[in-house]
């Protein structure tokens, strides 16, 4: 496991280690030439005392993958538990999403929870949640969404699943959870009690409410997080809201989107998967790629407008099966850490948006079209 | 008791509100100002370097507290962007109207139908967006499934709805919706809830040509 | 006989089930009983092929081929029959004569007939049929009746039409026996009134593609829609009795039957013609492992040939629908039953596993059995007694006239056997008490 703080002279080791490396893969007229350019590296940068090799990148070497293994990992997303007395329908989803994951073979190496674990903040809700997604026998990895959220700001989930936004490495990629559900304040000038204000904030529809952001706070925490990992580490970021701006009235949009974008543009890699959106979402922006996961609690329709180009829509879900549109999923991640994101739609074919898809940018492995889009 | 209308009254807050900001500049080394209305009635608590909207929106929830029932139409308008009706201010001109008794809609006629038709179709949206006044036993409302009331598709009725084997028209498509994903309390089709929900999703889809039997 | 079919059947379908065979048994008993002196049965259980055709001539006495069957859309009837079989009276009476030979078995006790008995509503009323050589199958029986109307054939949809379905059955090596197309012809070619019969109809000579076409136009004269509720939906509130029409409105709002039942005019089968995972098939013991072994078999070779390989192996035959179409999304599916005359064609599901009818809504009434591939559509539907009551009162209206006496029988002695014992029944789940895959 890569530390956070590397020491300096860790840091020097691994430079000279992977210079030699290289130099070890090359004929005597290269090692001349790369010997020069690193020379003319060090005189360019303005390098007076080089106590150490300035790390080259050679033909043919590619550190990121020698240190990276693929991987494969699962998720749940959204399922707007009530207590099984008022609704047993969302729990008997999620229950049948845990069951379904469990019987996955070979096991993923973790499983993460996509946000809106309760429906209304409650904490015998959430309690409902936890207690069921303890059955889960993968290592499990929470994330937030504005349901979880708004009726206490946070506390009863803090209790149960600790801070919301947190990173960690896993096989040379860095993952990265954002609490992206922050709203400005809307409740206090109009003096809304708290269960007013989650409800407000329940209504996908709601205009009173704030649009998503992640925030100034998370961001600067964003970008020292990332300080010390170089350009070509793979990243994945996980997302309630989707980091992009798509259809504001009904806040799949994250209002600071821009910024963090920014932060996030100078690396090779970069995943987002977001929540919140309850479909076969799919975007790319720069080199960023995103996609959303399934909820187990029901579908939500398409947006009318502000759509991303590379989404191939999924059929429109029939009202009489209460799984239709909904389900579970996995990714597959790359050892260069693109991902194939396979969404698990229940009662339907399986689709995956692969890797190929996403870098051909829509050309190659397209995802059967829609006979029934939603309109 | 005398009824304000709804613009009169937001004109005289947005004075008061005016009046109150005044005050709390005055009161500047306090954290916190209580707002007062002109005429003593309202009174709130704001930050002390709250902006006029907010001074306003806040003097407002309080009246509104106070007067729960006064202005839902507006309270639903502000929480679910509706479509607004037709303009039918094109009935105003025309020569054959003078002669013709039942052709003179005159301008607060006008009005009136707006305003009726509009106060219809937020009836349905309060409705479509609230569990408890749909009776739900489940706790699950319209736009848990249809923002908006999206993915409605009213212009495809009447059909052969394969959920109930038959050819339906889109108020037995809601009373089927109300009664398995909703589990709600049964609406006859005349009942005054059914009417206002239908008329709430045939408005957000206004401007869609009819296209009975699309699926 | 009877006794060695108890013993196989137990063996493929789990320890539970000996009583469900039994009961079954006393059913076919039974109802084999109140007749027994009256019909005449020769090999397998079935009725003589005699028997079978002289009461098959009083229930169909000729009929207009040029029309639709009265009542039924004329348009809709037209999209039923292929361009290249067009119903004359020479394909139906060859078709007729084919339906009743045993000499398309390879043992010669074994017809259309057989497991498709006019006297035993057009279906053997066994759990799983039984073959030449005294074979156990998997699969019930499904009914000739009305087959015509159906949009695909066979349990797990893999024959598209009438015509292709008929030729299987014939070179099955457990049903039929054949060991292919050209022994079914040998079979019959030398035999002069087929040679006449072919020529009139088909102007050809005997060959396997007629054979299956033949049988096909025959099976579209089946058409026994005449029941009492198709009165009911025509105006007459006579009908049906009170407790029928409570169950129809169940069937269509708190039962949600009618989505994947659905009963018009143009369609009065009572089923979409669609494949769903309701869960019988789970309760198989080795269901899971199974669906496993289909989803690893998918994802590394998924392969027509693998797969084809994976289905010859008849343990697979739980998967259902998934063998034909390799889609995940239907394992353990299988077509939604016909409705109609469903009081007839005892015992239900695709492998029979069920006995009455009153099992039928015990099972959907629990919200079918828990699996990873279940409908989203079958949920717990807490209907009380008296409404599972009502429903399957309903039911039975949906059998045609003709065989009014057969229904009645079948009605008491399902309602008797109800009372007793009731194995599917669970309030647990069916009231929602306890949620499927909690622990």
């Amino acid at each position: 496991m890569n530390p956070k703080y590397k020491s300096i002279e860790t840091k020097y080791r691994e430079q000279r280690e992977s210079f030699f490396r290289g130099l070890n893969n090359l004929d005597r007229r290269s090692f001349l030439k790369v010997s020069a350019a690193a020379m003319g590296a060090a005189a360019a940068s303005g390098v007076v005392s080089c106590p150490s090799f300035q790390s080259v990148t050679v033909a043919g070497q590619d550190s990121a993958s020698q240190r990276n293994t693929p991987f494969r990992f699962a998720y749940i997303s959204d399922s707007h538990l009530y207590e099984k007395k008022i609704n047993d329908r969302f729990a008997r989803a999620l229950l049948r999403a845990v069951e379904d994951i469990n019987s996955l073979d070979p096991q993923p190496d973790f499983v993460f929870y996509g946000g809106d674990l309760a429906q209304l903040g409650q904490a015998s809700e959430l309690d409902f949640g936890a207690q069921i997604l303890k059955e889960v026998k993968a290592p499990i990895k929470m994330m937030v969404g504005e349901h979880d959220w708004y009726l206490d700001m946070g506390e009863k989930w803090r209790e149960l699943f600790g801070k919301p936004t947190y990173s960690w490495d896993h096989k040379g990629v860095h993952l990265i959870t954002l609490n992206s559900v922050v709203e400005e304040d809307f409740w206090t000038a109009r003096g809304m009690s708290s269960m007013e204000r989650m409800m407000t904030v329940a209504g996908l529809d709601n205009g009173v409410q704030s649009p998503f952001s992640v925030g100034e706070p998370q961001r600067e925490w964003l970008k020292n997080d990332l300080a010390d990992y170089s350009d070509d580490t793979p990243i994945i970021v996980f997302s309630h809201s989707p980091l992009y701006k798509l259809y504001k009235k009904w806040n799949f949009w994250t209002d600071d989107a821009e910024d963090v974008q920014a932060t996030l543009k100078r690396f090779k890699s970069v995943v987002v998967i977001h929540g919140h959106t309850h479909q076969l979402l799919t975007n790319r922006i720069g080199n960023i790629h995103f996609h959303g996961m399934l909820s187990t609690a029901w579908p939500w329709p398409y947006a009318p407008e502000g759509m991303p180009e590379l989404t191939i829509e999924m059929n429109r879900p029939d009202p009489f099966n209460p799984n239709d549109g909904c389900g579970d999923g996995e990714v597959q991640v790359y050892a260069d850490g693109l991902v194939d994101k396979v969404y698990n739609l229940w009662n339907r074919k399986q689709i995956t948006l692969s890797k190929a898809y996403m870098i051909s940018w829509g050309s190659k492995g397209v995802p059967p079209r829609p006979n029934r889009p939603s309109y | 008791m005398r009824k304000i209308s709804t613009v009169a009254h937001v004109r005289f807050v947005m004075l008061c509100a005016v009046c109150a900001l005044m005050a709390v500049m005055l009161m500047s080394c306090r954290d916190e100002a209580e707002v007062t209305t002109c005429d003593g009635t309202g009174k709130a608590m704001v930050a002390e370097d709250a902006t006029g909207q907010e001074l306003a929106d806040s003097l407002m929830a309080q009246w509104k507290r106070d007067h729960p029932d006064a202005d839902w139409v507006e309270q639903e308008k502000e929480r679910h962007e509706l479509k607004p009706p037709a303009d039918n201010s094109a009935l105003l001109k025309g020569g054959q109207s003078e002669g013709h008794i039942y052709g003179q809609p005159t301008e607060r006629d006008i009005l009136l139908w707006g305003r009726e038709t509009e106060k219809f179709v937020v009836e349905g949206s309060r409705i479509f967006h609230s569990a408890d006044l749909l009776g739900s036993t489940v706790a699950v409302s319209c736009d848990m499934c249809h923002p908006h009331a999206s993915n409605t598709h009213p212009e495809t009725y009447p059909k052969f709805q394969t959920q109930l084997g038959r050819v339906v028209l889109l108020r037995d498509m809601i009373h089927w919706c109300i009664e398995q994903p909703v589990r709600g309390k049964h609406l006859e089709p005349d009942d005054p809830a059914m009417r206002a929900l239908e008329a709430y999703i045939m408005a957000q889809r206004s401007g869609t040509p009819m296209n009975y039997g699309k699926h | 006989m009877k006794i060695v079919r108890v013993v196989s059947t137990c063996n493929l379908l789990g320890s539970f089930c000996r009583e469900m065979v039994v009961a079954v048994l006393l059913l076919s008993v039974i109802a084999g009983s109140a007749t027994a002196g009256d019909i005449p049965r020769g090999d397998h259980g079935a009725a003589t092929m005699d028997y079978q055709i002289s009461e098959l001539d009083k229930l169909l006495p000729a009929s207009n081929l040029r029309k639709a069957p009265q009542g039924f859309d004329p348009v809709v009837w037209e999209a039923f029959i292929p361009a290249d079989n067009a119903l004359t009276a020479e394909r139906v009476k060859l078709g007729h004569k084919l339906y009743f030979d045993k000499r398309l078995s390879a043992d010669g006790t074994v017809s259309c007939a057989t497991c498709h008995d006019v006297t035993r509503g057009f279906t053997d009323q066994l759990a799983t049929s039984e073959g030449i050589e005294d074979q156990i199958g998997r699969r019930n029986a499904p009914t000739t009746l009305n087959v015509a109307l159906l949009q695909t054939v066979f349990l797990d949809g893999r024959s598209p039409t009438l015509e292709h379905q008929a030729k299987l059955p014939i070179i099955n090596p457990i049903e039929m026996g054949m060991t292919d197309g050209s022994a079914a012809v040998n079979a019959i070619k030398d035999d002069p009134e087929y040679q006449a019969a072919f020529g009139k109809a088909y102007g050809r000579p005997v060959n396997y593609d007629d054979i299956g076409r033949a049988i096909a136009a025959f099976e579209r004269t089946l058409i026994f829609i005449d029941s009492p509720f198709r009165h009911f939906l025509a105006g007459d509130e006579r009908a049906i009795s009170a407790e029928a029409k409570q169950g129809w409105v169940l069937f269509n709002e708190k039962g949600r039957c009618v989505t994947c039942h659905p009963i018009n005019t143009s369609n009065p089968l009572g089923t979409d013609n669609r494949f769903h995972n309701v869960g019988v098939s789970a309760r198989h013991q080795d269901f899971s492992g199974l669906a496993k072994q289909a989803l690893k078999a998918l994802q590394q070779d998924s392969s027509e040939e693998k797969l084809d390989e994976l289905a010859l192996s008849t343990d697979m035959s739980e998967l259902g629908r998934f063998m034909v179409t390799k889609n995940r999304s239907d394992i353990g599916a299988f077509r939604t039953s016909l409705l109609l005359n469903v009081g007839i064609t005892p015992p239900y599901m695709h492998d029979g596993s069920i006995a009455t009818l009153w099992d039928v809504m015990d099972h959907y009434n629990k919200g079918g059995e828990a699996n990873l591939f279940l409908d989203g559509g079958i949920e717990p539907l807490a209907l009380t007694e008296e409404e599972i009551d009502q429903i399957v009162e309903f039911l039975f209206t949906l059998t045609d006239e003709r065989f009014t006496e057969q229904n009645k029988r079948q009605f008491e002695e399902q309602k008797k056997q109800s009372r007793k014992k009731r194995p599917l029944r669970d309030n647990e789940m069916a009231f929602r008490l306890k949620l499927a895959f909690e622990k």
